[in-house]
């Protein structure tokens, strides 16, 4: 479990985290979103302890990192942004120096090794120096590190980052394996990323968490409008106009837009309902029905998740300008 | 302690497999088999180690900083030093393993030169006394963990290692030069300026006195740097 309650960070007169509050439970991936300096890192650092907050209190896996700092790090597997390791090392070597770290005994460390390198598959490049290595690999030795001493929290800032799409595929397969039995916390730029890898989302922007809930629940909750997408097929310009007309003049209707003709006659209509507004779906089947007018295509639109980490994210720059 | 002699046992592998460290290990030898050959095999004199470390404080000048510049400074440029701030370690761990690493590594560097006492023992005669020597070696290694702790707390202070180089070496500089300086100051402080400088507690060491005083001084040093170096580490973590 990762709890972080009203806490904040000042760097010189930077006040980077301003009374960030949240808890990750066990089995539970939690995805942390944020712009760039948002407070994003400065959250993920105080998390893993290598930063102490100025206020409040970080508990990692029931230790607070003030009061028991080394029992609250030896719970935490943590992967930092870009995998900085030492490139003079061999892979076997670097993980048999973590284990060290950890105070693991001889046998364990040997036994954690083969694991840890069997399921990143490292098992080819053991005896290789790192410096040598792709960056793929490389970012799988960082991982390799991460889940050496079996923690129960795993902090993973850009685990895909840099990665083939192959690569990015048997991350996402591990972490999900992964998440099982951990508490993860995973921080990441590439939305797509996380709303498939995270059972929720933390979005920060100015220091502050901006939106706490389910992809689906955050992008609902932030697309204040719905939109409709509708193609129907016109014989002239006038009567397209008439029917956008019509559209327009319906009720919950905040605005519609056609487009040129697509193909042969059909045109797209792009329609934006008022905020708490009804669904609008089947007044538009009407619409066109009552005009005789062939429609092919009538769907609502998804709310997206980019929607609505821009808007969040813009709220905290509004608030922390 | 285990993760402590973890992380000594990783610093003193690194110089090991970097061109730097052997650089480090050839430009001492080549600066004290130059003592070695031009003062001390010297026909018709008789056959000590004095002269050589007399001079051990300038010969571990280019040496000692080059040694220490990288231990913490290279970590803060490179990142890595996220890796062993999120390990479960303390700043105590963390900077006596380094202290310890470099100490090895110094260590490593001295010993061939053993070969010099081994010559003149062979070939000389009368044969040097062993206590002069034995005194000698110490102040070798006191004086180069007095310099390595203070490279070693310039590199807690940045990141960067050229930096932390060029401080150590005008510091020690500093000190090797406060007698002369002494000389300039004001009369009250004379005696302590001229107390801060190695200089003459080297000369008694290469004179074969082992001077309990001497020997303190050494030690408080390196104990007072590494525990500034402790709590900049803390403070890193802290700020």
């Amino acid at each position: 479990m990762i709890l972080l309650d009203d806490v904040h960070k000042t760097f010189g007169s930077v006040h980077a985290v301003r009374g960030v509050t949240f808890e990750v439970p066990p089995g539970q991936i939690v995805g942390l979103l944020g712009p760039n300096g948002a407070g994003k890192t400065t959250t993920i650092r105080m998390s893993v302890g290598y930063f102490m907050p100025d206020r409040g209190r970080v508990v990692i896996d029931g230790h607070d990192t003030r009061e028991s700092p080394e029992a609250a790090r030896s719970r935490i597997g943590y992967m930092p942004e870009a995998t900085p390791l030492y490139p003079e090392m061999r892979v076997a070597d670097y993980l048999d120096f973590r284990g060290r770290l950890f105070a693991m005994d001889r046998s364990s460390r040997r036994e954690a090794t083969a694991r840890v390198m069997d399921r990143c598959d490292l098992t080819q490049v053991a005896h290789r120096r790192i410096g040598v290595l792709s960056k793929g690999f490389r970012q799988r030795v960082g991982l390799a590190a991460a889940l050496l001493h079996d923690p129960p929290v795993l902090v993973l800032d850009e685990p895909t980052n840099g990665l083939d799409p192959a690569q990015i595929r048997e991350v996402r397969g591990l972490v999900k394996e992964l998440a099982a039995k951990r508490t993860m916390l995973i921080s990441s730029h590439i939305l797509s990323e996380v709303e498939r890898l995270c059972d929720r989302l933390i979005v920060v922007s100015g220091g502050r968490v901006r939106g706490d809930g389910t992809p689906e629940r955050l992008a609902a909750a932030a697309s204040q409008e719905r939109e409709y997408v509708l193609e129907a097929r016109f014989d002239t310009d006038e009567s397209a106009r008439g029917f956008e007309a019509a559209v327009a003049s319906l009720s919950g209707v905040a605005s519609c837009s056609s487009s040129e003709p697509l193909d042969g006659a059909w045109r797209r209509f792009r329609v934006s309902a008022r905020a708490d507004g009804a669904d609008l779906r089947e007044s538009l089947a009407a619409a066109a029905r009552a005009r005789d007018i062939p429609v092919r295509e009538l769907h609502a639109l998804t709310p997206s998740l980019e929607r609505a980490f821009h808007a969040l994210a813009d709220a905290g720059e509004e608030a922390n300008p | 302690m285990s993760a402590c002699l973890a992380l000594a046992r990783r610093e003193f592998g690194s110089y090991l497999r970097q061109p730097a460290g052997w650089i480090i290990i050839a430009l001492y030898l080549l600066l004290a088999g130059i003592v070695f050959c031009a003062g001390v095999l010297v026909p018709g004199r008789p056959a000590t180690l004095r002269e050589f470390f007399a001079l051990s404080g300038w010969l571990l000048l280019p040496v000692a900083p080059a040694i220490s510049m990288r231990l913490v400074a290279e970590e803060l440029r490179s990142g890595t030093i996220e890796q062993l701030l999120t390990a479960p370690l303390s700043a105590w761990a963390l900077v006596m393993g380094k202290y310890l690493g470099a100490m090895l590594f110094l260590g490593a560097m001295l010993l061939p030169t053993l070969v010099f006492p081994a010559v003149l023992w062979a070939h000389a005669s009368p044969a040097p006394a062993p206590g002069p020597v034995v005194a000698g070696y110490l102040c070798l290694v006191l004086l180069g963990a007095s310099y390595v702790a203070l490279g070693l707390l310039a590199s807690c202070c940045t990141s960067n290692a050229t930096l932390a180089f060029m401080t150590t070496l005008f510091v020690i500089l500093a000190l090797l030069f406060a007698p002369a300086a002494a000389e300039l100051a004001p009369e009250s402080l004379r005696p302590l300026i001229a107390r801060l400088s190695p200089a003459p507690r080297i000369l008694d060491f290469a004179r074969g006195i082992i001077d309990t005083a001497n020997v303190a001084f050494f030690a408080i040093v390196s104990c007072v740097l590494v525990v500034a170096s402790v709590a900049v580490m803390e403070v890193r973590r802290w700020r």
